[in-house]
Order: structure tokens, then sequence, then C-alpha cells
């Protein structure tokens, strides 16, 4: 079930919280970790930029 | 021979089968299936055979060398995602209004140049484009197609580039805004539903960002629940003595709300409106185009519409031209879309986990692109041709009333009465569906009578206004986040001129960029409104237009790129769809600014409206404002036209330089690393 929700979570471009939590722990150990809601504010921001998500 | 062999052969003669009774048939009615058959079958043999080639001889795909995403996975935008929900995203991603609208309105030639450029124009020109451009930004850690055309081509080329994209988004924005308005005007039901989206997604934006952070499946639910529940309200809304006047309205108001939005969702953080819209419209998107292919498949209903109507000799009533360029221009999505090399070079190359995985991702992602669009093209032409027409075609050439209509449709011979056209109306909830130019309406109503066939006729109405909804929904979501990306495009040209403009976090240059972009695709969206001819007929070619140069741009550059990395003598897979699309792309662009009939040439028309005026005809200020539009169209075309050109000259000067061996065949690929993931 948890990994069927990422799947649907990542499809439609929604951050994946654990997954980052994850990749932090395994790539940068000891560091740091946002909360979620930083996190989400971040990822958020950073995904409506300035290249089109989304097509005619 | 193997098993193997055998099935791609038996694959093979099915699609061929199916071309075969497409293009023989003559009579009554043919059914949807042999559509689906023909289409699938060359999906399937282009996917096996040639994205096969693509990959292994012209692109050299290497299963061993590591992605961006594995190199630079950062947990955010890098992110190595397995091949098939990757597949979801990309194709959630590049699917939108276009492959639903541009088949439906070039229904008007009948089903089959639509279906024929649908189809082979994917196999052999859009999935191509889309591949090789996601190919090569992968290749560049995920370098968008601006940059590429800058770093690959030249500093010129990346500039003409910008200003294109630029071009083309207030162009399509506009568009899609009018598509929206067309489908909402005067209907109570559709306008309610579709303003109970803005609070619904505050909501959602609230929920996510300050009550429960990062509960985004959480919120879409309830935002879907929410989104139902306005939908089936709005029946009860459209039939309220007070309210259903009050959410009543005209084009210009409906415009002018959309601007609004528009504006206020481009300064406006974006998790307050446009993220939580952004999963409302994915979810509903994806959804709702899985019904509708389960839809045709269980009903798999007949055609109405004839291989070919007499409109291909450029007479038609919903748009002008001949079938020569315009069906191509007409649909561009669904079979090539300059739009999805924007895409392919964005989100998704920074998510391949695999080289091998970008066949799938980037060919067989625009295959199911153009299969909505033969579905949308089943779903127009389910419709009996009369009650296309009725539908499509705008009110001044109808003729004012149902009766009048009814008249002019027959003396284009086809079959429509004024009873028809009314228990059609009532049966979708709908007050009158004459002349909703714009391809939604016919779509939802096409869309309403296979759902109506699947799932039981009771509810016909309320499929309407689903289809309508759901469209309306994934435009506006369109409409904002481009305005968005218009306005930091907007942002970076303007910090060229004065730098402070280039500050993206800088407010007031927020505020007036945004208001830049929006003054731009609104002012196109107006003069749609407020057209006689509907709108759709000056503004839809515009985009096709627009939309095919962009494509001519990233072949272009997909082109510079495969010579750069010395396949050369393969260069044809992007150097034909490129001639193509200038051959149509020009013709259609030459002969809108200068045809002598008024109905299509930018110039005549201005002609003919200067000699309404002078002949007292027409109102002079009104008058002066049709002329200024058309200039302004004429403007706009030949700059496309003029950037493209520009932008294939300094192409050719670069694969010249390289060939003759004055200049050196470098690329600006990212170093080989080996991947460490297991085969």
């Amino acid at each position: 079930m948890a990994r069927w929700l990422a799947a649907v979570r990542r499809v439609a471009g929604m951050p994946d919280y654990a997954a980052y939590l994850e990749h932090r722990r395994h790539h940068h150990p000891g560091e740091a970790l946002p909360t979620e809601r930083e996190y989400y504010a971040e990822y958020v921001a950073a995904r409506y930029g300035d290249s089109p998500t989304r097509c005619c | 021979m193997t098993m193997q062999s055998l099935a791609w052969i038996l694959v093979s003669v099915i699609g061929a089968v199916a071309w075969g009774v497409l293009a023989l048939h003559r009579g009554e009615s043919i059914n949807a299936a042999w559509l689906v058959l023909a289409a699938v079958g060359t999906y399937l043999v282009g996917y096996r055979f040639y994205s096969r080639f693509l990959a292994a001889k012209v692109l050299g795909i290497d299963p061993t060398r590591a992605t961006p995403a594995e190199r630079l996975s950062n947990g955010r935008d890098f992110v190595p995602t397995t091949r098939g929900v990757l597949f979801g995203h990309h194709f959630a991603a590049i699917a939108g209004a276009g492959p639903l609208v541009g088949p439906v309105l070039a229904a008007q030639f009948g089903y089959l140049p639509g279906m024929l450029w649908i189809v082979f124009g994917v196999v052999l020109g859009g999935a191509v484009q889309d591949f090789v451009i996601l190919f090569a930004s992968m290749r560049r850690d995920g370098k968008s197609l601006g940059q590429m055309a800058k770093e690959e081509v030249g500093p010129v080329t990346g500039l003409a580039a910008m200003i294109a994209i630029l071009a083309i988004m207030i162009i399509l924005l506009a568009v899609l805004a009018l598509v929206v308005v067309n489908a909402l005007r005067d209907s109570p039901w559709g306008m309610f539903t579709i303003a109970c989206t803005v609070p619904i997604a505050l909501l959602m934006g609230f929920w996510m960002k300050v009550w429960r952070p990062g509960r985004t499946m959480e919120a879409t639910a309830v935002g879907i629940v929410l989104l139902m529940a306005s939908l089936v309200g709005g029946r009860f809304v459209a039939e309220h003595a007070s309210l259903g006047p009050m959410f009543t309205m005209g084009g210009t108001t409906i415009a002018w709300l959309i601007i609004a939005y528009g504006f206020v969702a481009s300064v406006l953080p974006v998790w307050m409106l446009l993220c939580p819209r952004d999963y409302l419209s994915t979810f509903m998107k994806v959804g709702t185009i899985v019904l509708l292919a389960v839809g045709i498949l269980v009903v798999l209903p007949p055609i109405k519409l004839p291989a070919l109507t007499q409109f291909i000799d450029g007479t038609g009533p919903v748009f002008a031209g001949k079938l020569f360029p315009f069906a191509f221009i007409t649909i561009a999505c669904g079979a090539i879309s300059g739009f999805h090399a924007l895409v392919a070079s964005g989100t998704t190359p920074k998510m391949l986990r695999r080289e091998g995985d970008a066949p799938l991702i980037g060919y067989g992602g625009m295959l199911t692109e153009s299969f909505v669009a033969v579905m949308a093209l089943c779903a127009a032409a389910v419709l009996d041709p009369g009650v296309y027409f009725a539908i499509n075609a705008p009110l001044a050439t109808l003729g004012g009333s149902l009766d009048a209509a009814a008249e002019t449709i027959r003396g284009w011979g086809f079959a429509v009465t004024p009873a028809q056209m009314e228990a059609l109306a009532a049966s979708v909830g709908e007050s009158t569906l004459l002349a909703r130019t714009g391809g939604a309406p016919s779509l939802a109503v096409g869309m309403a009578q296979i759902f109506a066939g699947a799932f039981g006729a009771h509810l016909t109405a309320l499929w309407y206004h689903f289809a309508i909804m759901f469209e309306a929904l994934f435009i506006l979501t369109t409409v904002d986040t481009g305005t968005r990306v218009g306005r930091f495009m907007f942002q970076e040209l303007a910090g060229h001129v004065w730098e402070p403009m280039g500050r993206t976090s800088w407010y007031p240059s927020t505020v007036l960029a945004s208001g830049a972009v929006v003054a731009g695709w609104g002012w196109f969206l107006l003069q749609g409104v407020q057209d006689p001819l509907g709108g759709i007929n000056t503004l839809w070619p515009l985009f096709g237009i627009s939309n095919q140069l962009l494509a001519a741009v990233a072949l272009a550059v997909a082109t510079t790129v495969l010579i750069r990395s010395g396949k050369a003598r393969y260069a044809w897979v992007t150097l034909l769809p490129l001639a193509w699309l200038l051959v149509v792309t020009l013709t259609a662009g030459w002969q809108k600014i200068f045809a002598a009939d008024p109905r299509l040439g930018f110039l005549s028309h201005a002609a003919a409206t200067a000699a309404q005026v002078a002949a007292g005809t027409l109102e002079a200020s009104r008058g002066a404002r049709l002329i200024f539009n058309d200039r302004l169209n004429v403007a706009v075309a030949a700059l496309f036209m003029t950037v493209v050109v520009l932008v294939v000259i300094s192409s050719v000067r670069v694969w010249l330089g390289i060939l003759q061996g004055r200049t050196p065949a470098t690329t600006r690929e990212a170093p080989y690393v080996a991947t460490t993931y297991a085969a």
C-alpha cells in the first residue's frame, strides 16, 4: 500500500518526504534534516519555477 | 521462425487490415474499433522497430552509463524513478487539452485526414522529437531546450528559442482560455463547478502547507470529493431561481474573470492556489482519459462522420483553409507538439533511472498521447455530422437561430433538426449547444454519449458537465502554470534590458512581469471572444503554427546534436519531420497573412473591414479595433516565421561547418560514468 501511494505521488509530481529522508540518510548521513513542513515548502517552490511542468 | 516474429507479423497484418478497412470503406457508418485497431497496430510496430532503431543505431543508448538521476541524485528533482512510474509522470505532464481539442476541430475535414496525420505523424515525427530531445537532455544533466539551443547551435539561436517559447505561450494561453470561455458561456452549471475549484484549491493549499504539512494525498482526496459535490450541486444552482442567473455569464465577463485569475495565480505563492489545482487536475485528467478509453472499448461506437467532407476545399465553417496545410496545423498535439520538447528537457530527464528506459518514456509516452488524440477524434466522430457542425460552426455562419442553423447545415448536406438540437441541449442540462466553437462542448457531448452507453443513459447531463469540468479544470491549470512560467521568462528576458527586472524575488518585478504576460494573452483572448467568427477560427491556427514552429526549433536542435555526435548519416530521422513541418507551417503562415479570402488571410480581412467601414455598414471604432487585431496577428505570424527561419539557417551553418570539417564535431555531453545499478 505504501509503495503504491509513493508511486501515485511521484506520477502526480507530489513531494515524497519519506523518500527524501531515506536519500539524505544514505548520501549525507549525520547532517541536519528539514522538517516535513520545510521540505514541502522548498519542494513546491522549486517545482513550479521557470520551466513548464505541464503541456498544452 | 520464432513465436515472437510470428506475433509481430500478426500485429502488422491486423494494423494493415484495419487501415485497409478505413481507406476502402464507403457507406453509412464504420465502427470506432477499426480506428483503434489501426492506431494501436501502427504504434506497436513503430515502438518495436523504429524506436529500437533510434535507440540502438541513431542515439546509441548505453545501458552501462549512469543517468543524471543516479549521478546527481538529490531526493528532490534528480530522483531515479522506476520506468512504469516515470511513464505515468511523463504522460501526466505532456497530456493536456491540445490532443483533445485539435482532432475535434479538424474533424470538419472528415475523420480520415486527422486519423492519418495523428498516427503516422506521431510515429515518424512527434515521438521521434520527444525521444531525441529527452535523450539529449539526459546526456546533458537535464538541460532545457533553450540552454541546449544556446550551447549546441549558438547564442542567437538560444535567444530566438526563448522568444519563440514566450510567444507560443502567450498564444497558447489565449486560445485555451477561449476554449473554456466558449464552454462556460451561458452555462450556470459549468460556471458554478469551475468557480468552486478556486475555494477547493485554497482549502487544499492551506491543508497541505499549514494544517497538515505534506499530506498531499489526503488533501487531494478531500478536494476530489468536494469537486464531485460541486459538480452534482451545479445542477441545483443552474435550476435555482436566483442563483442560476448569478452564474449565467456572457463571454466577455468570463474572459475577464479568467484574466484576473491568471494574474492572481501568478503573483500568489504557488502552494496556495497553483500547486493544489495542479494535483487536482492531474488526477482528474489521468482518471478521465482512462475512463474514456474504457468507454470507447466497451461501447465500440459507430463513427457517423464521413471519411472526408467537402470542406477539404477550404470552405469549412469551423476554421478556414484547405486540407493542406491546415489539417496539419489544427492537429499539433497528438501528432507532433513542440511544447513537449520543453517537458522532455525539464523534469523527466532528471528522473530516468536507466538510459534504457528512455525509449519507453520519450517515444512510448508520446504514442500514448497520440492515442488520446485518436479517442478525441472518435468522440467527435460518433456525433451526427449535422450535430457536430451545429455545435462547432460560429453563430454568424449558422445564421443566428436554431431554424436558420438547421437550414444552413442542410445546405451543406447534413441532416439536423431544431427539435433534435433542443432535445440534445436539454439532455445535457444546457439551454443551447449552438455555436459552442472550441472543441470542448462537442467532445463533452461525444464523451457523454460514450459514457452513457457504457455506464447508463440516465446520467447523460452529469457526464456532459463532468467532461466540461475536467477539460476546463486542466486548461485553467495550464493557464495558471503557463502564466507563471511566462512571467519567469519575461523577467529573464527583461533582465537583459534592465537588471532589476531579472530578480524573480523582487515583488515589483513579479507584479509587472505577471501583468505583462497576462495582458499579452488577455488581449488575444478578448479579441477572440469578440470576434464575430468565434475567435477559434483565428487563434487556433496561430497556436498550431506556433506549436509546430517550436517543434521545428526542437528538431533543428536535435539534428545539430546528432551531427555534433558524429551521427550525420542518421540525421534524416529528425531532418525529414523538420522539412515537413517547415513546409506545412511556412505555407500556413503565408496563407494566414496573404490569402485573398478574408476568412483566411489577415490582410484581406483588414481590407474587407476597412471597406465595410467606408461603406458605413460597420461602426468606425469597432472597425479600427478589428483592423488593429488583424495587423497584430500578421505581426505574430511573421514573428514566428522569422524566428524559425533564423534558427534553421543558423543550424544549417553549424551542420555544414561540421560536415566540411571547418567546425570541430564536439558536443556538450556530460562525461561517461558507469552505472552502479545491476543490469
